[in-house]
């Protein structure tokens, strides 16, 4: 690799934290070194079996358990075609069914957040419980043939898990805990269901839902488009892990890439990571180097004092980056402090179209008041900033998508910093292909 | 032109990178002994490796300038193994930073006291052989706003003051005393570089302020600095050289 020094990264030894999270490096499966190809992201035909094969049959992500606190509070999510409805119950449950009148096909809610004590159909005001019943139909006996089966809304599967609400659009899906595991280890140690919103973005991309979650599967790009996170991570010294059907990468930060030189000042985002742990880098007197573990100590002594239990956490993840990929569509960068995760959402019709949900958190230190959650805010690719970082991760994927179309261009050609790549495409091969991949097949 | 240094014996103080680093190997290929430090371990240790390839003899130690007996214990360690010293370049420093009172104490402590108590320890034995050079390295920032009012370039600007008049009261014991003013300077690991990788646009706004168009090296520093501490320089006494490619605004009259 093109690195100006050699580091060897102080990390946890894994066997001392044997209840948190796994620090474990996994086994790295053997994944073959071939071509990905690009008619994945542009093909309808593939599309289609990524919707019959993945999409209707998987968990899938639908929203906070924090934004269900009450009952009659409801989540509206959409995934591709399919609009749901997840809605707390009268005993604290949650239900997810379908957000369409089975009368007409009128949406009863838009996408969206809010609370209810019923839905009312806006067109011939049928109205359904929170539960799902048909509480009423207007004129009920000029319908010879009844209410439809069950007077019900189907329900989809639904369950909550750290923090998160999941659903499914498969009857028969297994249970949330397998479909998820080994994530729950991993992940609940954050403890997420003390962070509150700070950030709520959907952006309408130009691409393929594929060709966002592969630009957060690997660390290859930042020397490519990041320059200035060379000073604040280490893109060299990434363990990848990969498992089942989810993967993750752990990324040192608070550090300097080996791709760089070591500078003797403080780097502007390593100096802030330490004003946030309650340092004053002005006081520091160790070495550039040293920064990560200093912040670590410094952290887990003085987070007690600052009402931010990391009592669960190991002391990289005091520091690091520890990256998720929850197949099919969620990547969740999990910080000590703070969660910043992306949900990408197929188009309903569209290969070239995306949804890119950028969800964030931060940890609320105890005895503080929860604070405001922001408002849900949408728009269209560039049409606004989304930070410094996302708008170059953003910046090049309207033209890779272009370029996927290309005669010249057969596919993806995979490096072994991209194994996650690799990975995540297996898994899809697993689901659309479950006979194994014939020729032809992309 | 022979800059006369060979031979000499020269002290520096934060040679590890950087015009530090420049300095001392100047020094070294004109044949100066030379004595130098900084506060890491591992740059002094591949500074003094790297700068015996001139063929002259190299001492190093690490010691961190602020804390002061060390500090004094170092340089009297170094005036033993040069069995004296010709020339001295104190130009170790904190760098810059605002929003903490601690930068303060930080660039008095390292920047000021630095060079202070290196020239303290070097007069006596200069004032005794009637010769001697120093050369103190200020900034740019100490005469144009550069970063915001931090204490990096107040603290800076008291050694353009204080060299000259070091310059007037030393000139009877043969000592010449003379400041070095850099402009922004680039080498892999100092800030600017890392300034070019984090902050891009600002980076490319200070190009647009150089009168060529880059910023300076520190071998072109280097080189103004040794010229001011060598013999040659021997009518330069409480001098101050502004060494910026032209970057300043202002008329040095």
């Amino acid at each position: 690799m093109d690195v100006k020094r050699h580091i060897d990264v102080i990390r946890v030894n894994p066997q001392d934290w044997p209840d948190g999270t796994p620090a474990w490096k996994a086994e790295t499966p053997e994944l073959g070194h071939e071509v990905i190809p690009a008619g994945r992201y542009t093909s309808h035909d593939f599309m289609k079996l990524e919707w019959e094969r993945i999409w209707t049959k998987v968990w899938l992500l639908g929203g906070r358990s924090d934004d269900l606190g009450e009952p009659g509070d409801y989540i509206c999510t959409e995934i591709g075609k399919e609009s749901v409805l997840i809605v707390r119950q009268h005993d604290g449950s949650v239900r997810a069914f379908p957000n369409v009148c089975l009368h007409r096909g009128n949406k009863l809610r838009p996408e969206g957040r809010g609370n209810v004590q019923n839905f009312r159909c806006m067109y011939h005001h049928w109205t359904y419980g929170l539960d799902g019943r048909i509480e009423r139909i207007p004129d009920l006996d000029t319908f010879p043939q009844g209410g439809p089966p069950g007077m019900r809304m189907k329900l989809y599967p639904c369950e909550e898990w750290g923090g998160f609400v999941w659903f499914s659009l498969n009857p028969d899906v297994e249970p949330l805990s397998d479909y998820l595991d080994p994530m729950q280890q991993h992940i609940a140690p954050y403890h997420a269901e003390r962070m509150a919103w700070v950030r709520d973005i959907t952006v309408e991309w130009d691409c393929n839902w594929k060709t966002s979650v592969d630009a957060f599967n690997e660390t290859y790009h930042v020397q490519g488009i990041h320059p200035q996170l060379q000073w604040y991570l280490d893109d060299v010294n990434v363990q990848i892990d990969c498992y089942g059907r989810h993967n993750r990468y752990l990324i040192p930060f608070a550090t300097v890439s080996p791709r760089v030189a070591l500078p003797s000042a403080i780097p502007p985002a390593i100096h802030e990571i330490m004003v946030k742990a309650g340092m004053d880098p002005a006081d520091y007197e160790g070495r550039v180097s040293d920064i990560r573990r200093d912040v670590q100590l410094f952290k887990r002594e003085h987070g007690p004092a600052q009402g931010k239990d990391y009592s669960e956490l190991n002391d990289d993840q005091l520091t690091d980056d520890y990256h998720y990929m929850i197949f099919p569509n969620v990547s969740l960068n999990v910080h000590s402090d703070d969660i910043m995760m992306f949900r990408q959402r197929p188009h309903a019709t569209d290969p070239d179209k995306m949804y890119y949900d950028i969800w964030m958190f931060e940890l609320v230190p105890q005895g503080q008041p929860w604070p405001e959650r922001p408002k849900h805010k949408r728009f269209k690719h560039g049409d606004r900033s989304i930070g410094q970082v996302l708008d170059q991760d953003a910046f090049n994927l309207p033209t890779v998508q272009k370029g996927m179309y290309s005669d010249a261009f057969p596919g993806l050609w995979i490096g072994d910093q991209e194994l996650r790549i690799r990975h995540f495409h297996k898994v899809i091969d697993d689901h659309v292909y479950p006979h194994g991949k014939r020729p032809g097949d992309l | 032109m022979d800059l006369g240094l060979q031979g000499k014996r020269a002290i520096i103080v934060g040679a590890a990178r950087g015009i530090g680093m420049a300095v001392a190997e100047t020094l070294a290929r004109e044949g100066c002994d030379l004595a130098v430090t900084a506060r890491s371990e591992d740059g002094v240790k591949d500074a003094v490796a790297s700068l015996k390839r001139y063929g002259t003899s190299v001492v190093g130690k690490a010691v961190n300038v602020k804390k002061a007996d060390d500090y004094r214990a170092w340089l009297d360690w170094a005036l033993d193994q040069l069995g004296g010293c010709d020339v001295l370049i104190p130009l170790s420093s904190a760098g810059g930073g605002m929003g903490s009172e601690k930068y303060w104490s930080n660039a008095f402590e390292v920047d000021v006291m630095g060079p202070v108590r290196a020239v303290e320890a070097v007069i006596p034995a200069m004032a005794e052989q009637k010769s001697g050079a120093i050369v103190l390295v200020a900034t740019t920032s100490a005469g144009e706003a550069m970063g915001g009012p931090q204490p990096y370039n107040a603290m800076k600007a008291s050694l353009v003051t204080w060299g000259k008049q070091l310059a007037l009261f030393h000139g009877k014991d043969g000592i010449r005393v003379n400041i070095v003013s850099p402009g922004p300077v680039e080498f892999e690991g100092g800030n600017w570089d890392m300034i070019k990788g984090t902050m891009e646009k600002f980076y490319q706004a200070q190009l647009r302020q150089q009168p060529t168009g880059r910023l300076g090296t520190p071998e072109e520093v280097a080189r103004c600095i040794a010229f001011l501490a060598s013999p040659a320089a021997s009518w330069c006494n409480g001098s101050h050289l502004v060494v910026d490619g032209g970057f300043t605004n202002r008329t040095h009259f």
